[in-house]
């Protein structure tokens, strides 16, 4: 990887992450009108608050002037103030950001792998039995929306069998050892995670899959073969080696979508993330913390965009150069 | 939701579809469709999920106020009386569900008509006018793209009120940017071939050109994008109604399962309430990403001579 | 005995209800040292004939009769485990256009070393990469270029290292499929001389597959003319050449001429008219009389056989056993 790449596509980061901030400016400041309007709307504010915010953001001046504050304040971590909390936005989100992290992590890494795993299984024998099950299986895993897998999961492993914890991230009450912190940690997350790995594996598999049987057809496949390389050498040096660049690209997408699902799955399980935030700041017209929410969802996924990018280019040599 | 359904062949920049001959095609698809087993699971699926949802609300009306007589009729299973059960106001499930199908998809097909025209217009003008105009709309669009979908949607909701009208417009909006990509790409290729080049030689006005030239030639990749966009937005209204975004009034499948939730259905284990709703939509979009992965399937000439 | 021999061999594809037989029948041997050139139109199953050779036939493709023996051991019908022992250390193969045939991603001092490693178990890493490194000399590559990707090739280049990475195991049959095709004139020659001075330094065989009429006569001692899925004609090369020798079958003939005699293109133009037959048809009499100026009634109602016109010299024609007999 050039120098010269590095600075093209930082550069190319900058200019994102600006057009994100002038689109959350214009999204929450400008097209609701006065957003201390929309405050004492929800019923958070009483006159007196509402002067004091008129001052604070800054509203006697001009739109441009605003926007200059506005930037200012995001880049000093300065978020807002939250009326549901009556706290910084900042302090609300914290705690929130490392629990929705550690979710989507654990999610994410056992939906590649799984992911990945089935779709090489299925796209190495390319319309085989197992092939089309797995593809009409994706297709209904696909099809569930993540909230109500997150509701049948709970009445499942939670209220029937009992064995789970569905609320939470934490047993309450308890004093734990360090070590059953953990496992009550890891208990309750089972549920949760599962509901995102169920939901989202299939994108995975299914571009595997249809990745795998196209580089599958590729000449340098029959190379492989006509060397005399075992089955599985050929199908994951030469195969899936190469199958999974555009698996990296997918991504991209599935950071999207699971940011999504963060949220569905958090409010379902009471997972005190910042899907669960957005949730109830939604249900408090708590507007700074949804913006705060907003902002930090998008960054999330320009940034995990930005390193999709630079792992596809060092994995494809071609590009690596160019 | 503006992803389609993943691992069908995504269209590379400029690549052609073969769609030589649109009118013809027509037919060729219908049955290209039937024959091909995701092709027609799709369409038997829609059917019998269309069949219950325009027919079935005439069969069983379901009455908003018909609430139980009292506690004992409140969140009750199945029975002669109620085939589903009854909610948290001891109405029947069976007819809610049929009812709430109308309101799913009534959302789900004005917002993919939505996304759907501002997607292969932009995509259209896009790749036919090239240049800055072209340059313009793809950076809007690859930032539209980037945008979390949900995040975005129950924003805009939560700032903009709770209607089936701002529901459609708010999913609409944020539909779009795969579409205008797909289009662009075809319309990059189309307007490299001879005849469309002959005809713009001759004068043709842009208007003629678009409209008699790549508009026919489009319409059946439009048309399978439009069936993969209609599954991300039965699924959006869902997630968006779940989250207590929709319209109170008119309640759809996810609004249904927003009560089921808070009304804590699924803490006594109510799994009738649970079910109907959720399979419904289930039902829907499987049927509809079925369709779609079958038509990119049987457009994509790549994956036709592989199979 | 031959070191390879392909007896009456026949190559079906299936797909959907109906099957193609893309070889039928065909036999040819080539002997240790020698060079084989098998010419005919794309589609005429020259590819197949050389895939099917060490079983790397497609999953719709399968052998459907006859017999292929090379180096003593008859492959038809062996398992993966078994035809993985013969590949690449016996037959190898350079294919067409190496710029696909080449693994993107993986630099080329591996693919060369990768089948070194599987083949020869107990050589080291070490080992491999030095007889990488004189491998790419052999061929005219610098050596220093080994730990370039194949796009960082030009085709001529690329089409080196692919004839590197098949010499790896030095096997004693190679099998060329096409080439030269993508390559420039000027490569294309570098490129045939390469297995010239190969053939001699190391007595391999050489089966040479192409469209390229002038490449086999300058590369190869005999050739074999295919037409869907068939031999028409085998003989010297020099029957390829007006004024050294003297073709036979009107195929033959139809090719040659179709040739640019002066220095154009040196590919097969599409001079004939016509297109071969489709295969997937019952056939009946001879497969060329549709396209053939010279053809009788009988050419559409009886196979021609196969009649020998001098030593080493057979064809397949009505016209032909008329003459000689």
């Amino acid at each position: 990887m050039t120098a010269g790449y590095l600075a093209r596509k930082v550069g190319s980061l900058v200019v994102t992450l600006f057009a994100v901030l002038t689109f959350n400016f214009l999204l929450f400041h400008v097209l609701p009108g006065d957003p201390v309007r929309l405050l004492a709307r929800s019923g958070h504010l009483d006159p007196q608050e509402a002067a004091q915010l008129r001052s604070l953001f800054g509203l006697d001046h001009s739109l441009p002037v605003q926007f200059l504050i506005y930037l200012k304040d995001v880049a000093h971590g300065n978020l807002g103030y939250s009326f549901a909390y009556r706290a910084p936005v900042t302090s609300v989100i914290g705690p929130a950001l490392r629990n929705t992290i550690l979710l989507l992590g654990v999610a994410t890494v056992v939906t590649v792998a799984v992911g990945v795993l089935v779709g090489v299984v299925a796209g190495a024998r390319a319309h085989s039995r197992i092939d089309s099950s797995t593809v009409t299986v994706s297709l209904a895993l696909w099809s569930l929306p993540t909230f109500w897998t997150g509701m049948i999961l709970l009445i499942l492993g939670g209220v029937w069998l009992g064995v789970l914890p569905v609320s939470g991230i934490a047993t309450a009450g308890y004093e734990f050892t360090t070590w059953g912190k953990v496992e009550d940690t890891a208990q309750h997350l089972v549920l949760p995670a599962l509901t995102l790995v169920l939901v989202n594996v299939a994108e995975f598999v299914l571009i595997t899959r249809s990745s795998l049987v196209e580089v599958m057809s590729e000449d340098y496949m029959v190379t492989a073969r006509a060397k005399g390389l075992r089955r599985r050498v050929i199908v994951w040096r030469h195969g899936v080696r190469n199958a999974l660049l555009p698996v990296t690209t997918a991504t991209a997408l599935y950071i999207g979508m699971v940011l999504g699902g963060a949220i569905e799955v958090e409010t379902v399980f009471s997972w005190p993330g910042m899907g669960l935030l957005t949730y109830n700041s939604v249900l408090q017209r708590d507007y700074p913390v949804l913006e705060a929410s907003f902002l930090i969802f998008t960054i999330g996924v320009i940034v995990t965009n930005f390193i999709a990018d630079l792992l596809y280019h060092l994995l494809d040599p071609r590009v690596r150069q160019a | 939701m503006s992803s389609p359904v993943p691992g069908t062949p995504s269209v590379p920049e400029g690549s052609a579809y073969d769609l030589s001959e649109p009118v013809r095609m027509r037919a060729r698809w219908l049955r290209a469709l039937w024959a091909d087993r995701l092709g027609r699971s799709g369409l038997l699926l829609l059917g019998i999920v269309l069949m219950l949802v325009l027919v079935g609300p005439i069969l069983f009306p379901f009455h908003p106020t018909s609430f139980g007589a009292s506690s004992a009729s409140i969140l009750q299973g199945p029975s002669s009386r109620h085939w589903l059960g009854t909610d948290e106001l001891g109405r029947d499930i069976l007819r809610q569900t049929l009812v709430g199908g109308r309101i799913s998809l009534l959302v789900g097909v004005s917002a993919t008509l939505i996304a759907i025209v501002l997607g292969a217009g932009l995509g259209l003008a896009s790749g036919y006018f090239a240049g800055w105009r072209d340059a313009v709309i793809m950076r809007v669009t690859d930032f539209f793209l980037v945008l979390p979908t949900l995040p975005l949607i129950v924003a805009l909701a939560a700032l903009f009120g709770q209607s089936l009208v701002i529901t459609s417009l708010v999913i609409g909006l944020t539909s779009w940017p795969q579409t205008a990509r797909i289009v662009r790409s075809q319309v990059l290729s189309l307007r490299e071939r001879p005849l469309v080049q002959r005809v713009r030689s001759l004068g043709a006005t842009d208007a003629r050109i678009i409209g008699s030239h790549l508009l026919p030639n489009l319409l059946p990749l439009i048309f399978a994008n439009l069936v993969l966009v209609l599954a991300g937005a039965v699924l959006a209204e869902a997630s968006l109604s779940f989250l207590g975004l929709g319209d109170p009034v008119h309640v759809s499948w996810g609004t249904m399962l927003h009560f089921a939730f808070s009304s804590g259905a699924m803490g006594v284990g109510a799994w009738w309430y649970v079910l109907p709703p959720g399979l419904g939509i289930v039902a829907l979009v499987m049927g509809f990403s079925l369709l779609g992965h079958s038509l990119e399937r049987i457009l994509s000439p790549r994956s036709r001579e592989a199979s | 005995m031959s070191l390879l021999e392909i007896d009456d061999l026949a190559v079906t594809y299936t797909r959907g209800e109906s099957s193609v037989a893309a070889v039928d029948g065909v036999s040819l041997q080539v002997d240790a040292g020698e060079a084989l050139g098998v010419v005919g139109e794309s589609g005429c199953g020259k590819t197949t004939l050389g895939l099917a050779v060490p079983g790397l036939l497609p999953g719709n493709a399968r052998v459907s009769g006859g017999q292929v023996r090379l180096d003593g051991r008859d492959l038809v019908g062996l398992g993966e485990r078994e035809l993985n022992a013969v590949r690449w250390t016996t037959a190898a193969f350079v294919f067409q256009g190496a710029m696909n045939s080449l693994n993107p991603v993986h630099r080329v001092e591996r693919q060369i070393a990768e089948p070194i490693l599987a083949h020869e178990p107990g050589t080291s890493r070490a080992e491999a990469l030095d007889r990488v490194r004189s491998l790419l000399e052999q061929v005219g590559v610098a050596p220093a270029r080994s730990r370039s990707y194949p796009h960082e090739f030009s085709g001529g280049m690329r089409q080196r290292v692919m004839i590197a990475m098949a010499l790896a195991c030095r096997p004693k049959l190679l099998i060329a499929d096409e080439p030269t095709t993508a390559l420039d004139v000027v490569s294309q020659a570098q490129v045939l001389d390469v297995f010239d001075t190969l053939r001699r330094r190391h007595r391999q065989a050489l089966v040479l597959i192409s469209h390229d009429l002038a490449a086999i006569a300058r590369t190869c001692e005999r050739v074999v003319v295919m037409y869907a899925g068939v031999v028409v004609e085998s003989g010297p090369t020099a029957i390829l050449t007006p004024g050294l020798g003297e073709a036979s079958h009107p195929y033959t003939r139809a090719l040659i001429r179709s040739r640019p005699s002066l220095r154009g293109p040196r590919i097969l133009a599409d001079a004939l008219p016509g297109h071969p037959p489709d295969l997937a048809l019952p056939m009946v009499g001879c497969r060329f009389a549709d396209r053939c100026p010279v053809a009788i009634d009988i050419c559409r109602t009886v196979v021609p056989p196969t009649v020998t016109i001098a030593e080493g010299h057979s064809a397949a024609c009505h016209l032909v056993s008329e003459a000689v007999s």
